[in-house]
C-alpha cells in the first residue's frame, strides 16, 4: 500500500512535470519559417479551464494559415501581467496583435502607442466599453456579450411557460460582484421584470454545501419560484441537486449559463431547460482568421464578432457535444 | 458602572466563569430569536436541518482548526486540502480502486500535509501563518495544474459516500451526524484529558509548558496533523454528496474556519478556547445564512453581517475574558 503512495505521489509529481514541459511548446509553437507573427494575449491563461479550448484554437489556425501565434496569459487573473505582457509584445514589433481589454484604462496608451507604430490591433473576449470616438481604435472585437447571454436565457426559459410566466424567478449568482456574472443577471431581470415577473438574485456562494442549502431556503421561503437560472457550474449542480432531493423536477424549471458533462446530461433527461455557450473555440480561432484577412489581403473585419451567446437544448445538443469531442470544451 | 458590576446583575456569572461558551450560545439564541420573529420558517425541523447540513463540512474544518489554535499556531492551507483529498479519493476510485482504501489513502495524505506544515513551522521557527500559506498556494497549485483547472466528476455510488453524507430523515443528512461526533471527542480530548492540558499549556506560554516538561513541539505537530486530517476529512464528506471535486473548492474556507473558531471564544494568540464554541459558532454564521434567505433580506448583505458579528463577538470573548475569567 505504501508503494501505491509512493507511485500516486510520483504520477502527480510526473504530471506537474509534464504539464510544464507540454506547456512550454504550446507557447512558443512555431512553424517552420511563418509568414507573419501575431500576438494572442489574455488575461486567463492556461490554469483557467475556460481558455484550454481558446489556446488550442489559436494554434490550430495559426497551422492551417501558416502563421505564427504566441500565446500569452498569466496563471492567475491578473491586470499588471496583462499590460507587461503588452508592453513585452509591442516591443517584438509583431505582425498585429489580438487582446482581451480587461482594463481600458491600463490598455489605453500601450495600445495606441501599438497603433501609431503600425501593429494592428484585434479586441477579443472584453470590449473597450468606451462609445467608438473614445474607444481604443482597434479593428474590431470578437467575443461574447454577457449581458445578451443572461438575456437570452431568460427568453429562451419563457417559451417553456407560454402563454403563461413563471411566478417567480431566481438568479443564483455564485460570485457576487463578479462583472461578466452580474451583467447575465442584469440581462435575465431585464428580460422579466418589463413582464411583471418578480426576480431575486441571490448570493449562493461557490461552496457546494452552502449554495444547495441556501437555494433549499429560498424555495421554501418563495414556494410560488418556478424558474432558477444558474449562471455558472458552480450554481447549476447544487440547484439540480436541491431539486432532486425536494422532489421539484418539473414543477421549477432551471436554466443555466455554461456548459459540462452534467449540464448536458441533465438537459437530455429533461431536468434542465437550456443552457447557453460563448463557444470560446471561436473567440481563439476567428481573430487570427481576421488579423490574417487583413495584413495579407487588407480586409477591415466587422466591427464586432459575435461568437455567443449560442442557446443550447435538446433540439441541437448534438452539436455542442461535437464541439466538446473536437476541440475540447465549450 | 464598572462592567464587572455590570456582570454581577447576572445571576449566570458563575456559569459564563465555568463554561467561556456560553456566550456565544447566547448569541446564537438571540440570533434563532431574531429569525424567529421575522420568519415563520425559520424556527423547524427543516430549516434546523438546512442548518446542520452548511454547519456539518464547515464544522468539522473549524474543530482541527480551533485544536491547533488553541495550541498557539494557524492553518491557512485547509481549504487547499479539502480539495486535495476528494480528489485523490476520485481519482483512485477512477482507477478502480475500492472508496475505503481511497479514504485511507486520502486521509494519509491530508495528514501528510498537516505534517508537512507543522515539522517546516516547528523546525525553522517560521510563523505558521506563513508556513500555510505557502502550503495553500502549493496545493492549489498542484491541483490546478494536474487537473488542467477542470473539475472531476465521478459517477456511481458506494457505501462510504452513504456512511458519509446521506439523507437520514427529513432533510437531516449523516454529515452533522459526523461532525456531533467529532466534536464530541475533541471536547473531551481537550476536557478531560491530560493531552488537552497539555495543548492550553503550550499555546499559552510555552517556555512555562516546556519548563514542566510538556513536550511542546509534539503537541503541535499533532494538532497540525490533526488540523490536516479534518480539513481532508470535510473535503470527503462534501464529495460523498456532490461527487464532484471542482479545483477551486475550498477556496476561501480557511478564513470561514478562523472566524467560526474566534467567534466561538478562540483566542488568536492561543492557550484559550473551546470546541463547543467553535461548533456554535459555525452554528451561528450558518443561522444567519438560512436566515437572511428565509426572512427576505437581500442575501448580498451576508458578508456584511459575518464581519460585524466577527468583531462584536471577538470584542464580547475579550470583555469575559478579562473580567470574568481571568478575574
Amino acid at each position: 500500500m505504501v508503494k501505491n503512495v509512493n507511485k500516486r505521489l510520483l504520477s502527480y509529481l510526473i504530471l506537474v512535470f509534464a504539464a510544464v514541459l507540454l506547456l512550454t511548446p504550446l507557447v512558443t509553437y512555431s512553424q517552420e519559417e511563418p509568414e507573419y507573427t501575431f500576438y494572442y494575449i489574455s488575461h486567463g491563461g492556461p490554469a483557467d479551464p475556460w481558455w484550454g479550448p481558446v489556446i488550442r484554437a489559436t494554434q490550430d489556425a495559426a497551422k492551417k494559415l501558416g502563421v505564427k501565434v504566441i500565446f500569452l496569459g498569466p496563471e492567475k487573473y491578473s491586470i499588471e501581467k496583462l499590460v507587461n505582457f503588452v508592453e513585452s509584445a509591442i516591443d517584438a514589433n509583431p505582425d498585429g496583435i489580438i487582446v482581451t481589454i480587461t482594463n481600458y484604462k491600463a490598455l489605453d496608451e500601450p495600445l495606441r502607442r501599438a497603433i501609431e507604430k503600425g501593429i494592428p490591433v484585434i479586441a477579443v473576449n472584453v470590449p473597450d466599453p468606451r462609445p467608438p470616438n473614445e474607444r481604443i481604435p482597434y479593428l474590431g472585437y470578437v467575443g461574447n456579450d454577457e449581458y445578451m447571454a443572461g438575456y437570452k436565457l431568460a427568453e429562451r426559459s419563457q417559451k417553456e411557460f407560454e402563454p403563461n410566466k413563471p411566478k417567480r424567478v431566481v438568479v443564483a449568482i455564485h460570485k457576487p460582484g463578479h462583472v461578466g456574472l452580474e451583467l447575465r443577471a442584469k440581462g435575465v431581470k431585464d428580460f422579466y421584470e418589463p413582464l411583471g415577473v418578480p426576480v431575486d438574485k441571490l448570493d449562493i456562494t461557490p461552496d457546494p454545501t452552502k449554495a444547495t442549502e441556501i437555494l433549499r431556503s429560498y424555495l421554501k421561503a418563495h414556494p410560488d419560484t418556478e424558474l432558477i437560472i444558474t449562471l455558472g457550474p458552480l450554481g447549476a449542480h447544487p440547484a439540480l441537486k436541491v431539486l432532486e432531493e425536494m422532489n421539484l423536477f418539473g414543477k421549477v424549471k432551471l436554466a443555466t449559463h455554461d456548459v459540462d458533462e452534467v449540464i448536458l446530461e441533465a438537459i437530455k433527461e429533461g431536468k434542465m431547460i437550456c443552457a447557453i455557450s460563448q463557444q470560446p473555440y471561436m473567440q481563439g480561432y476567428i481573430p487570427v482568421v481576421w488579423m490574417y484577412l487583413h495584413v495579407k489581403y487588407g480586409f477591415i473585419p466587422p466591427e464586432i464578432t459575435r461568437t455567443g451567446p449560442a442557446v443550447i437544448d435538446i433540439s441541437n445538443i448534438h452539436l455542442i457535444e461535437k464541439q466538446i469531442a473536437t476541440t475540447g470544451g465549450a | 458602572m464598572s462592567f464587572k458590576h455590570f456582570f454581577s446583575f447576572f445571576p449566570f456569572l458563575k456559569i459564563i466563569r465555568k463554561y467561556p461558551e456560553s456566550g456565544i450560545f447566547l448569541s446564537w439564541i438571540l440570533v434563532i430569536i431574531f429569525f424567529s420573529f421575522l420568519s415563520e420558517r425559520f424556527l423547524t425541523l427543516e430549516n434546523f436541518a438546512s442548518i446542520l447540513t452548511i454547519t456539518a463540512e464547515l464544522g468539522i474544518v473549524a474543530i482541527g482548526v480551533a485544536f491547533l489554535m488553541i495550541a498557539g499556531e494557524f492553518d491557512l492551507s485547509v481549504g487547499s486540502v479539502y480539495a486535495v483529498a476528494p480528489m485523490v479519493l476520485a481519482t483512485l476510485w477512477e482507477q478502480g480502486i475500492d472508496p475505503f482504501l481511497g479514504l485511507i489513502l486520502s486521509l494519509l495524505i491530508s495528514s501528510s500535509i498537516g505534517f508537512i506544515n507543522g515539522y517546516i513551522t516547528l523546525k525553522t521557527d517560521i510563523p505558521s501563518f506563513l508556513t500555510t500559506l505557502g502550503t495553500m498556494m502549493f496545493f492549489r497549485g498542484v491541483l490546478l495544474a494536474t487537473t488542467g483547472g477542470f473539475p472531476i466528476y465521478a459517477k456511481g455510488t458506494h457505501l462510504l459516500f452513504l456512511l458519509l453524507n446521506s439523507r437520514l430523515f427529513k432533510d437531516f443528512r449523516s454529515s452533522a451526524i459526523w461532525l456531533v461526533i467529532i466534536a464530541i471527542i475533541f471536547t473531551l480530548i481537550l476536557t478531560k484529558t491530560r493531552y488537552g492540558n497539555w495543548v492550553f499549556a503550550v499555546g499559552g506560554n510555552k517556555e512555562a509548558a516546556r519548563a514542566v516538561g510538556i513536550p511542546v513541539k509534539k503537541v503541535k505537530l499533532v494538532n497540525f496533523v490533526i488540523s490536516g486530517l479534518l480539513a481532508g476529512l470535510a473535503g470527503i464528506i462534501s464529495f460523498s454528496r456532490f461527487k464532484i471535486v471542482d479545483p477551486t473548492l475550498g477556496e476561501g474556507l480557511e478564513l470561514e474556519a478562523i472566524a467560526a473558531a474566534v467567534i466561538g471564544g478562540c483566542l488568536l494568540s492561543g492557550g484559550h478556547g473551546s470546541i463547543v464554541g467553535t461548533f456554535v459558532g459555525t452554528l451561528l454564521t450558518a443561522s444567519i445564512n438560512t436566515g437572511l434567505v428565509l426572512i427576505g433580506a437581500p442575501p448580498y448583505w451576508y458578508r456584511a453581517f459575518i464581519g460585524l458579528i466577527l468583531v462584536i463577538a471577538t470584542i464580547i470573548n475579550m470583555l469575559i475574558l478579562k473580567k470574568v475569567v481571568l478575574k
